[in-house]
C-alpha cells in the first residue's frame, strides 16, 4: 500500500496551479486527499503528477455574491459546517454537512473534493444536484460551469476538463417564502458510504400552498438524480400527497445491486427516506415565518 | 484439586492496569517500531486468480530496477525449507509461504520481491510477469465436498480434512423417546478478527552466532519450533523476542508464512528482512479469516421443554491450505451442550479446502458459532412448544449442585451456577420494564425483539483437540511457566516467556505475585525474556493465561515464600510451623523477628547460614501442568479446558421495518468468570468481545464473489462496528469461583463474543416473529432484513 511514483506541486495560485495541470496529461489535483490518499496508496490512482490545491487562497472561502451562496473548492468540509451563511442561505447544505465522513475527515476532506470525485453517495453533490448549483472549472484562461445533472455520468466518472481546475460551487440561496429543508441516508455504520440518501426542499406561499417542491436521491444508482416532485406544487404536500408523489417519482429509479445492498432494498428505503424528507421540509416549512 | 489460595487485597482488587500507561501515552513498542539498521524490505507478489498452475515467472524487470535486492519463488523456497506444520495427518496438503507450481486462491503469495524500501519492493513487484494457466475452483463448502468437486490439493485426493462422527450416550433411543423434534440449519459467515495492527516481523540472521533473530507481532503456540523446524536448524538457533508488543490479535496472530518466508530471505541475502502487511494483505493473504461454517442440527425434545438430545453437523470451509483452523471443530466438543443438561449428542465435524483464503484461529477457537447453533436450537424449540425463551433455558440448566458435571463428550464443567446468574441479570434488566418497551417501540411502528443468550467460555486452553482429532498426535500438555527472582537488593522479577496480545500479563502476574508475596505489586518488575532464555509455555490461546500463567506465577511465589520460610526457621533457630509470614516480615515466638533484608542477605551472601542442601539466592521456578489434563482422549471422549465461565446475555434491538438498520437499544450481560484477579481487564475483555460479537452478528464478513475474488478488501467494505454501534454495557458479575485454580479464577479473554452473536440474532428474529420471518445467515445484513419484511407485507397483503 504505497502509492507508484508521483510528482508533487503546490502552488500558491490558480494560474500556477492551472499551469502544472497542463503541463503533464496524468496530473490530478490534490486538495483534502480523504479518498485520493488511500486510492493511491492502493494504486487504484496513478498520477504522475499531484497538485496540492490547499495553499490557494483564492480557492478557500465562502462568500455571498448576489444571489448565490459561492463555495470555493478548496474549503473544508468542517468550515462549511460551521459557515452561519450556509446555514442561513443554503439551509438543504447545512443539513448534508453534518453526514459526510466523520469529523477528522470533515476536517482535512474539502466541499471542492467530493463533488470533484463523483462518488454517487456524496453529500455534498446530492445538495447541489437538488439545488441546480452551478459547479465551476477553471480550464487553462477559460472558465466551464456545469449543472450537476450534466457533471455526473457515472460512479467517480463526471464531465471534469482534463487539465482542468473546480475552483467553486455556486448554490443558489434559498428562495423567498417559507422554505423548509430535510436531508436523510441510511448507512450500515453512521456517516458510512449510504446505501440510500434523500434530500428536500420545499417553498410554501403564506396561506400554506406550496409553490417550489425540489427532492433528490443519492446513493442508489450510479449517480445523484434530481427527481420530478411538481406534482406537490399548489397543494398542501400532506402525508398521503407525499407518499404519492414519491412513489410516482422513484417508479423508475435505477439502483445498483451489491454486497452490502440489493436494489429493491435501496429504492425501497430510497422512498423512505425520500417521504421522511419532505415531510421535514414541509413541517419546517410551514413552523417558519414567511 | 488444587489447594485454594484466599483473594485478598490485590487479586479482585480495582487496580490500575499496569500496561495502560505506556499504550495510552503512545509508548508502546511494537514491530513495525523497531529500527534495525541495514533493513531490507519485502512486497509480494499477489495472484489474481483463484486457481492456477504457474507455467512461468519473469523477475527480470524487477531485478533491473534500483534498491531491489533479489526475489524469491516458491520453487527455490520449497527446495530448501520444509512445509509449514498441519494440525491434522494431512501430509499431502502441504503449504509453503508462497504458492509451489499452483496457487489456491486469490491473493496467494507467488514471490517475494525484496527493496531498499517497501516502495521500491511494490514498484518492483508490479513488473514481475507469472504466466498463469487458470484452473477450476471451488468456493462452497458443500460443493467441495462432493466427490467430483475439483480437488484444491490433487495430491490429497480429496477436499475433506477432516470427516469424524462422534456418538456420545444413547443419541437414538433418546431420539426415539422423546415426543418432539425439529430441525434448522443456520450458517457461521467467514469473519475474523481483524487488528489494528496487521502481522509485521522482522527477521535478522547473524552468521557468525548461528542465530536467527525474530521480532513479531505474534500470538502463537510453538512458534520459534515451527520456524525452526520449515528453516532445518536446530531450535537453539531461533530467537524469538517476546518484548514485542502486539497491536491486537484474539487468535489471528499467527504469521508463520511471513516468519519462515522473512527468516529464509534474512539467510539468503545476509540481510535483516522486514514484512510489514498492509491492509489488503491483511484481510486477503494473511492467512488469517475466522471458521465459515454451516450447522445442520437436529434435536429431540419433550413437551416440557427438556431437551434430550442433539445431532449437529458442523461443516467447515477451511480455505485452500489445512494448518490448524480445522482443530476449531474440536475444541467446542468440550463445550458441545453449552450450559444444557442434554444427555446425548451425535457430532458430525467436517473441514474441506475451498479455493478460499486460509483460515485462522479466532476467539473462542470455534465455541461461538457453535453456540450460535446451540442458541438457535434453544430459541427455536421455545419458539415450537410456545415456552418462554429463558423458561426453557432455566429448565435445561445445569444445576449449582450438579458440579462437578460430566458432559456426553467427557469433559468435567468445574463449577457453575447459572439460575442465579441469569435471576441477577432479569433483575438488573426488569424483564418486565424491559418487555413493555419493545412494546410501546412496536406500537410505535418500529420492529423491536429482546434476544438472549446462555453460553459458557471453556478457559484454561489445553491441547486435547489436537489428540481427538488425530490420533498420531500425543499432546497431553499445554503447560506455562513463570520464575520469580529476588535479587541481592531485595527486589522481585517474575517472568513471562511468551508475548502479549493485549491481555494485561503484567498486571497478571504482578498482582498474583503481590498477593503470595504480600508486597505491593507495582514494586514487581515482570519481563519477558527471549525464546532462547525462557520456560516452557504455550502462549495466550485458549483463554489461558489467568489460568496458567497466574497459576504459575503464585506456585512460583507460594514455592519462593517456603524457601524464605525454611531460611528464617533456620537462621532463628525454631520450627517453620511457629513462623509467621507478613508482608515480607517473618515474625517468630518471642518477638522474634527477621526482615525480608535479612532473608536476602542470607540467601545471596551468607551460604553459612543457610539451611544444609538449600542453594544459595532466592528464585523459584512453576511450570505448570493445565489443570485436569491428565491423559489422552479415549473413546472419542476428552477432557477438554479445565474451567467454564458462564455468560447470560439480554438485549433489546429495534429498527424501522424498511431501513431495518438496527439499534440496539440496550445490552446487558451477566458474566461469571469465577474469582476476577483484575476487574479492568475482564470489563475490556468483556466490551471488545461484545463489540466483536455486534460485528459477526451484523456486520463483519470477508465475502466472495463467483470468481473467487475476495470482496471485502478493506474497511471500506469490511465492515466493523464503530464506537456509534456499539452501545453502552451494563455488566452483572457473579463469582462462582473454579475448584481447579489457585484463586478460582476462570478465563475471559473470550467472553462476550461467545454469546453476542447468538443474543442479537435471537433479537432481530423476536423483531419480526409476527411474520414468522427467519435469519439463517449470519451476519444479517439491512437489506436482507428488509427485503423479507417487504416480502412477508407483500404476502400478507395478497392474502388478506
Amino acid at each position: 500500500m504505497k502509492p507508484a511514483p508521483f510528482s508533487y506541486v503546490r502552488p500558491s495560485s490558480l494560474d500556477e496551479a492551472c499551469a502544472a495541470l497542463a503541463s503533464e496529461e496524468d496530473a490530478r489535483v490534490l486538495a483534502g486527499g480523504q479518498t485520493l490518499m488511500p486510492m493511491l496508496a492502493m494504486r487504484l490512482s496513478r498520477p504522475t503528477l499531484l497538485v496540492d490545491i490547499t495553499r490557494i487562497a483564492e480557492l478557500i472561502g465562502i462568500e455571498e455574491q448576489g444571489s448565490s451562496i459561492v463555495v470555493r473548492a478548496a474549503t473544508v468540509q468542517a468550515y462549511a459546517l460551521r459557515s452561519e451563511l450556509i446555514a442561513r442561505e443554503v439551509p438543504l447544505l447545512a443539513k448534508a454537512l453534518p453526514n459526510v465522513g466523520h469529523p477528522p475527515t470533515r476536517n482535512r476532506g474539502t466541499v471542492g473534493g467530493s463533488v470533484a470525485h463523483g462518488d454517487p453517495s456524496a453529500e455534498i453533490s446530492l445538495a447541489a444536484t437538488v439545488l441546480e448549483a452551478g459547479i465551476v472549472f477553471r480550464d487553462g484562461e477559460d472558465e466551464t460551469s456545469f449543472l450537476p445533472e450534466e457533471f455526473f455520468i457515472g460512479p467517480t466518472v463526471t464531465m471534469a476538463p482534463m487539465g482542468g481546475c473546480l475552483t467553486r460551487i455556486v448554490f443558489p440561496k434559498k428562495p423567498s417564502g417559507r422554505v423548509g429543508t430535510g436531508f436523510h441516508e441510511v448507512a450500515s455504520r453512521r456517516s458510512d458510504y449510504a446505501f440510500a440518501s434523500a434530500a428536500a426542499q420545499l417553498v410554501f406561499d403564506e396561506d400554506g400552498t406550496c409553490s417550489e417542491a425540489r427532492l433528490g436521491i443519492g446513493s442508489v444508482g450510479d449517480v445523484p438524480v434530481k427527481v420530478d416532485v411538481d406534482g406537490l406544487v399548489g397543494g398542501a404536500a400532506d402525508d398521503a400527497a407525499i407518499r404519492d408523489v414519491v412513489a410516482e417519482a422513484l417508479r423508475d429509479l435505477e439502483a445498483v445491486d451489491d454486497l452490502h445492498a440489493t436494489a429493491s432494498y435501496r429504492r425501497r428505503a430510497a422512498a423512505a427516506l425520500a417521504e421522511r424528507a419532505l415531510r421535514e421540509a414541509r413541517d419546517e416549512a410551514l413552523e417558519s415565518r414567511p | 484439586m488444587t489447594e485454594q489460595l484466599r483473594p485478598g487485597r490485590f487479586v479482585s482488587a480495582n487496580r490500575r492496569v499496569r500496561e495502560d500507561r505506556r499504550f495510552v501515552a503512545g509508548k508502546g513498542r511494537f514491530v513495525a517500531d523497531l529500527d534495525i539498521p541495514g533493513v531490507a524490505h519485502v512486497a509480494l507478489v499477489a495472484s489474481q486468480h483463484p486457481a492456477a498452475f504457474i507455467e512461468e515467472i519473469d523477475a527480470s524487470e524487477a531485478l533491473a530496477m534500483p534498491g531491489v535486492v533479489g526475489v524469491l519463488t516458491g520453487d527455490e523456497l520449497a527446495a530448501s525449507t520444509d512445509p509449514l506444520m498441519n494440525g491434522l495427518d494431512t501430509p499431502h496438503v502441504r503449504r509453503f509461504p508462497l504458492a509451489v507450481g499452483q496457487v489456491r486462491y486469490a491473493g496467494e503469495w507467488v514471490c517475494a520481491v525484496v527493496a531498499e524500501s517497501r516502495a521500491l519492493a511494490e514498484d518492483a513487484a508490479e513488473k514481475v510477469r507469472v504466466r498463469y494457466t487458470k484452473l477450476g475452483f471451488v468456493l462452497d463448502a458443500e460443493k467441495a465436498l462432493q466427490t467430483d468437486s475439483t480437488p484444491v490439493h490433487p495430491a490429497h485426493g480429496s477436499n475433506v480434512l477432516l470427516d469424524k462422527t462422534f456418538v456420545w450416550g444413547e443419541v437414538e433411543r433418546d431420539f426415539e423417546k422423546a415426543e418432539e423434534h425439529l430441525s434448522f440449519r443456520v450458517t457461521w459467515g467467514r469473519n475474523s478478527t481483524v487488528p489494528i495492527e496487521t502481522f509485521g516481523v522482522v527477521a535478522k540472521w547473524d552468521p557468525w552466532e548461528q542465530v536467527l533473530d525474530v521480532w513479531a507481532s505474534i500470538q502463537m503456540p510453538k512458534y520459534s519450533d515451527q520456524i525452526a523446524r520449515a528453516l532445518r536448524i536446530p531450535g537453539n538457533a531461533v530467537r524469538v523476542h517476546y518484548d514485542v508488543d502486539v497491536g491486537g490479535s484474539y487468535g489471528v496472530k499467527r504469521g508463520i508464512k511471513h516468519s519462515v518466508l522473512v527468516a529464509y530471505l534474512a539467510r539468503k541475502f545476509g540481510r535483516p528482512i522486514r514484512l510489514i502487511e498492509d491492509r489488503i494483505e491483511n484481510m486477503r493473504a494473511g492467512d488469517a479469516h475466522g471458521p465459515e461454517r454451516i450447522f445442520d442440527v437436529d434435536v429431540a425434545f419433550d413437551r416440557d421443554g427438556r431437551v434430550r438430545s442433539m445431532k449437529m453437523r458442523a461443516l467447515d470451509n477451511a480455505g485452500a491450505y489445512a494448518g490448524r483452523a480445522p482443530f476449531q471443530l474440536g475444541k467446542p466438543i468440550g463445550a458441545i451442550v453449552g450450559p444444557y443438561l442434554i444427555e446425548s449428542v451425535q457430532y458430525h465435524a467436517v473441514s474441506v479446502t475451498t479455493n478460499k483464503t486460509v483460515e485462522e484461529a479466532v476467539r473462542g477457537f470455534g465455541q461461538s458459532p457453535t453456540n450460535y447453533a446451540i442458541e438457535t436450537m434453544m430459541d427455536r424449540v421455545a419458539a415450537h412448544l410456545g415456552i418462554d425463551r429463558i423458561e426453557i433455558r432455566r429448565r435445561n440448566f445445569i444445576r449449582h449442585e450438579q458440579f462437578p458435571y460430566t458432559i456426553p463428550s467427557g469433559s468435567t464443567y468445574d463449577s457453575g451456577d447459572y439460575h442465579v446468574v441469569v435471576d441477577k441479570v432479569l433483575e438488573a434488566v426488569d424483564l418486565p420494564a424491559l418487555e413493555a418497551e419493545r412494546d410501546r417501540l412496536r406500537a410505535e411502528g418500529l420492529c423491536a425483539g429482546i434476544g438472549v443468550a446462555a453460553c459458557l467460555e471453556p478457559s484454561g486452553g489445553n491441547s486435547s483437540f489436537e489428540p481427538l482429532l488425530n490420533e498420531k498426535n500425543r499432546t497431553s500438555t499445554w503447560m506455562e511457566s513463570c520464575r520469580v527472582n529476588v535479587d541481592g537488593l531485595g527486589f522481585v522479577t517474575a517472568t513471562v516467556h511468551t508475548t502479549s496480545s493485549g491481555q494485561g500479563h503484567e498486571t497478571l502476574v504482578s498482582t498474583v505475585v503481590g498477593e503470595v508475596l504480600e508486597i505491593d505489586p507495582d514494586k514487581i518488575r515482570v519481563v519477558r525474556p527471549d525464546s532462547l532464555g525462557s520456560l516452557p509455555g504455550n502462549s495466550p490461546v485458549g483463554s489461558r493465561m489467568a489460568i496458567m500463567l497466574g497459576g504459575a506465577a503464585a506456585k512460583a511465589a507460594e514455592d519462593l515464600k517456603g524457601q524464605i520460610m525454611r531460611i528464617a526457621a533456620h537462621a532463628l533457630k525454631v520450627s517453620e510451623a511457629s513462623l509467621v509470614y507478613r508482608e515480607g516480615t517473618i515474625e517468630g515466638p518471642d518477638g522474634l523477628k527477621l526482615q525480608w533484608s535479612d532473608i536476602v542477605d542470607i540467601a545471596h551472601r551468607r551460604f553459612h547460614d543457610l539451611p544444609p542442601g538449600v542453594a544459595p539466592g532466592l528464585t523459584a521456578t512453576h511450570i505448570l501442568q493445565v489443570p485436569t489434563g491428565r491423559e489422552l482422549p479415549k473413546e472419542g471422549r476428552a477432557q477438554m479446558y479445565p474451567c467454564h465461565s458462564f455468560e447470560f446475555h439480554v438485549v433489546l434491538v429495534a429498527f424501522d421495518p424498511v431501513l431495518a438498520k438496527p439499534e440496539i437499544r440496550r445490552y446487558v450481560i451477566g458474566h461469571d468468570c469465577g474469582t476476577v484477579i483484575n476487574p479492568h481487564i475482564v470489563k475490556g475483555m468483556t466490551l471488545g468481545g461484545i463489540a466483536h460479537g455486534i460485528g459477526a452478528a451484523l456486520l463483519e464478513e470477508f465475502a466472495y464473489d463467483e470468481g473467487g475474488q475476495l470482496m471485502t478488501q478493506s474497511f471500506l467494505d469490511y465492515l466493523m462496528p464503530s464506537s456509534h454501534e456499539v452501545p453502552a454495557v451494563e455488566i452483572v458479575k457473579h463469582v462462582t469461583p473454579s475448584p481447579y485454580t489457585v484463586f478460582g479464577q476462570k478465563g475471559s479473554g473470550e467472553s462476550g463474543y461467545l454469546g453476542a452473536p447468538a443474543a442479537i440474532s435471537g433479537a432481530m428474529h423476536d423483531a419480526v416473529r409476527a411474520w414468522g420471518i427467519t435469519f439463517d445467515k449470519l451476519p444479517i445484513r439491512m437489506s436482507t432484513v428488509s427485503d423479507k419484511i417487504a416480502a412477508a407485507r407483500e404476502h400478507d397483503r395478497k392474502t388478506a
